[in-house]
């Protein structure tokens, strides 16, 4: 049977749903984006036009893309949506009961070969799956935020995706511009659980007193020509998530690289949760510009 | 004969229906039944609006998620019997595809083959916005109408005539046997047929003078065409380079682009879109990209829509002198496009100051001058200045003409470099 990407449904106008919903939009789709209720539709579209507008100060965009991406974004409250989709992303939050019960409402509406795409980065696929009642057309990608500049996605294959559903999550992958990384389904798939044992190595290096914690990212940053350093980079995830998907890879796969640093639970503790509460391994103004860069650490040609 | 004549873009399909043959064409009797379009493809309210001569416009919407669906809708239309044209859609004899880039391949238009497609598709590289909806456009069209020939007219072709001299930039010459990256200039089919009906209003031969056809609209371009040949323009590898434009940077030295990247902290993307689409007219007035309300603006004491308005002219006037010295001398001076067509303000300050050259404007003329067709220099001026509207969609259904009797000129470069 033909299928043909229009209509995509997106479960959930958090941080992630709505930076895939800017993309999807952008890329000429129509989206329809569902939230809990009408209060959240409202502080879902203020902080998708607030992102829009600070993409247009900074050159990513213009003021008629921008309109014509509203243009292409409905919000609504209900999963009746998602019957006219012709794929669905959930992106809300990294928990395997409410994954799941979406999964059902998807299931009940979507017209049968319809793929239906979960957006985790630690959980399974296969797991979620299985309690659906067509567990061959779920499907896994995992984006990286901002999804509107990251340039890849990891398509997770569960034990029963069929083919099919598997490479039109492949071709969605490339309609949005992104290069697919096909990948089996293991926590943290790769970018996950390559980058964590790196955070996690930064925070212990610090821990130990090797060197300063702005000191461990400038040389990780300058040496390896990463655009910010493993800590920045985690203040900037939001170190709360960074613990969850640390704690979920360990007690996942047992190894010991992955167990969170005792520095980084001291700090979630405390609620210092990186640039979006000011304070983290950095320091941060409320437009979560960094502002205690080392000397050293600015910008120069060549 | 009746001709489609198709410019596809990403979002919109732009169409006209041409009577023309070769004897209209003698004649100068070259027939435009229908104008129109399709915009917002891939939206549930795409809208369809044709224009026929001597008739209320007439508007339609519905959901058009595709190009193919965009061009059976035109056709529905244009074949039905209440507003459109036709008696029935195979009264359309050939179909002519605008088509952005053609590369160092095409110095011609050209009977689409599948070699043609093959080709086109690897000039993609080189116009990645434009080419590939060109492509859709015509397979969509191609669809629709398989059974009369499909002509693909190049905005870059007029150019090819451009010696190596013009057309190299000053890098390593590898780069350009590597990349084919070099200049090529757009708007041929508008500078081309600016050059034409510019020289028959006066009655010239092209073949015989010396040219410089200034094409101002959303983008701008300018073009010294000697003898009937283009031997140079201003816009580059891609439509940025030159005439300052409405969103667009035109000329700039290119170390800014890695300045920026680094003390900025910018992007590709960034930096590119800030040099296509946050610059030019409306980068430096804050104002608009829209020259109409520059005008108005500046009129009403706006300082930096006036800056705006004078960096615009002044780089056309810079583009004039440079392209009389590169010609040894210009005979005439054609304006065209949305701005050179409508802003007598923008034509008065582009060429004020040049009396030395021979090029004399008539104000009260000019000032009078708002579309339409006609001479705004003195009758002393050496140098002839001509308003022009353009016409691409002429040249493309002449061409289309000119390709099924095999007549089409070619504009083959007039010199090989070997690595």
């Amino acid at each position: 049977m033909s299928w043909e990407l229009h209509n995509v449904a997106i479960i959930g106008g958090g941080m992630m749903g709505r930076s895939i919903a800017t993309k999807v939009a952008q890329e000429g789709l129509n989206v329809c984006l569902k939230e809990i209720s009408a209060e959240a539709v409202e502080a879902s579209r203020a902080e998708l036009e607030k992102s829009l507008d600070h993409a247009i100060a900074r050159y990513d965009l213009t003021n008629s893309e921008k309109k014509a991406i509203l243009s292409r974004i409905r919000w609504v409250t209900q999963f009746d949506c998602a019957a006219d989709c012709d794929i669905a992303i959930e992106t809300v939050q990294e928990d395997f009961g409410v994954k799941r019960r979406i999964l059902r409402e998807l299931d009940r509406r979507m017209v049968e070969d319809h793929p239906i795409v979960i957006n985790t980065s630690t959980l399974s696929i296969t797991e979620l799956a299985a309690q659906n009642s067509c567990p061959e057309r779920i499907v896994g990608m995992h984006f990286l935020y901002p999804v509107t500049t990251t340039r890849v996605v990891e398509v997770v294959r569960g034990q029963l995706t069929t083919d099919e559903v598997y490479n039109r999550a492949v071709e969605f992958g490339r309609i949005l511009g992104k290069v697919p990384i096909k990948v089996f389904e293991m926590p943290g798939f790769v970018t996950t659980r390559v980058i964590m044992p790196l955070i996690n190595e930064a925070m212990h290096t610090v821990m130990e007193g090797v060197a300063e914690a702005a000191e461990v990212d400038l040389a990780i940053k300058l040496g390896f020509n990463f655009t910010m350093g493993p800590l920045e980079w985690a203040d900037r995830t939001g170190l709360d998530r960074v613990l969850n998907w640390m704690k979920h890879l360990h007690s996942e796969s047992g190894e010991p690289r992955f167990r969170p640093c005792p520095m980084l639970k001291r700090l979630v503790r405390a609620g210092l949760h990186g640039a979006k509460t000011g304070q983290g391994f950095f320091t941060y103004d409320a437009n979560r510009r960094r502002i205690d860069r080392l000397p050293d650490d600015k910008p120069r040609l060549a | 004969m009746k001709i489609l004549v198709l410019n596809s873009g990403s979002s919109s399909v732009k169409f006209q229906v041409i009577d023309t043959d070769l004897e209209r064409m003698k004649a100068h009797q070259d027939n435009t039944l229908a104008t129109g379009l399709v915009e917002k493809i891939g939206l549930s309210d795409s809208r369809l609006v044709l224009k026929v001569p001597d008739r209320k416009a007439y508007t339609d919407y519905r959901e058009i998620l595709e190009h193919r669906a965009a061009i059976e809708w035109v056709l529905r239309i244009l074949s039905d019997p209440e507003v459109g044209i036709l008696d029935e859609v195979t009264d359309v004899g050939a179909v002519g595809h605008r088509v952005v880039h053609g590369g160092e391949a095409f110095a011609s238009s050209v009977l689409i083959t599948p070699e043609v497609i093959q080709q086109i598709e690897e000039c993609s590289v080189l116009a990645p916005l434009h080419n590939p909806p060109n492509l859709r456009g015509y397979y969509a069209a191609h669809a629709a109408l398989p059974d009369v020939p499909h002509i693909a007219v190049f905005d870059t072709a007029y150019h090819q005539t451009m010696p190596p001299h013009a057309f190299l930039y000053g890098i390593p010459f590898q780069l350009y046997t590597k990349h084919a990256l070099r200049r090529y200039g757009f708007h041929g089919t508008s500078h081309r047929y600016v050059a034409f009906r510019g020289s028959q209003i006066l009655g010239w031969e092209r073949q015989e003078h010396k040219l410089i056809t200034v094409h101002l609209g959303n983008g701008c371009s300018t073009a010294a065409i000697d003898h009937g040949k283009s031997i140079d323009t201003s816009m580059g590898f891609t439509p940025l380079e030159g005439l300052l434009m409405g969103t667009r940077t035109g000329d700039m030295d290119p170390a800014v682009v890695p300045w920026l990247m680094a003390m900025e902290e910018m992007t590709l993307h960034q930096v590119n879109t800030m040099m296509n689409k946050h610059s030019g007219l409306y980068g430096i007035s804050g104002v608009s990209s829209d020259m109409r309300e520059l005008v108005e603006a500046r009129a009403g004491g706006h300082q930096r829509a006036d800056v705006a308005f004078r960096m615009f002219c002044y780089r056309v006037k810079k583009y004039i002198g440079s392209y009389a010295a590169a010609m040894g001398g210009v005979d005439a001076v054609f304006f065209t496009g949305g701005i050179g067509e409508n802003s007598p303000e923008v034509r008065e300050w582009a060429l004020s100051g040049l009396e030395y050259m021979g090029i004399e404007i008539d104000r009260q003329i000019n000032d009078g001058l708002h579309g339409g067709e006609g001479e705004i220099s003195t009758d002393d001026s050496r140098v002839k200045v001509l308003v022009v509207p353009t016409n691409e969609e002429l040249i493309i259904a002449r061409d289309v003409v000119r390709v099924l009797n095999g007549i089409m000129p070619t504009w083959e470069p007039p010199e090989t470099v070997t690595p």
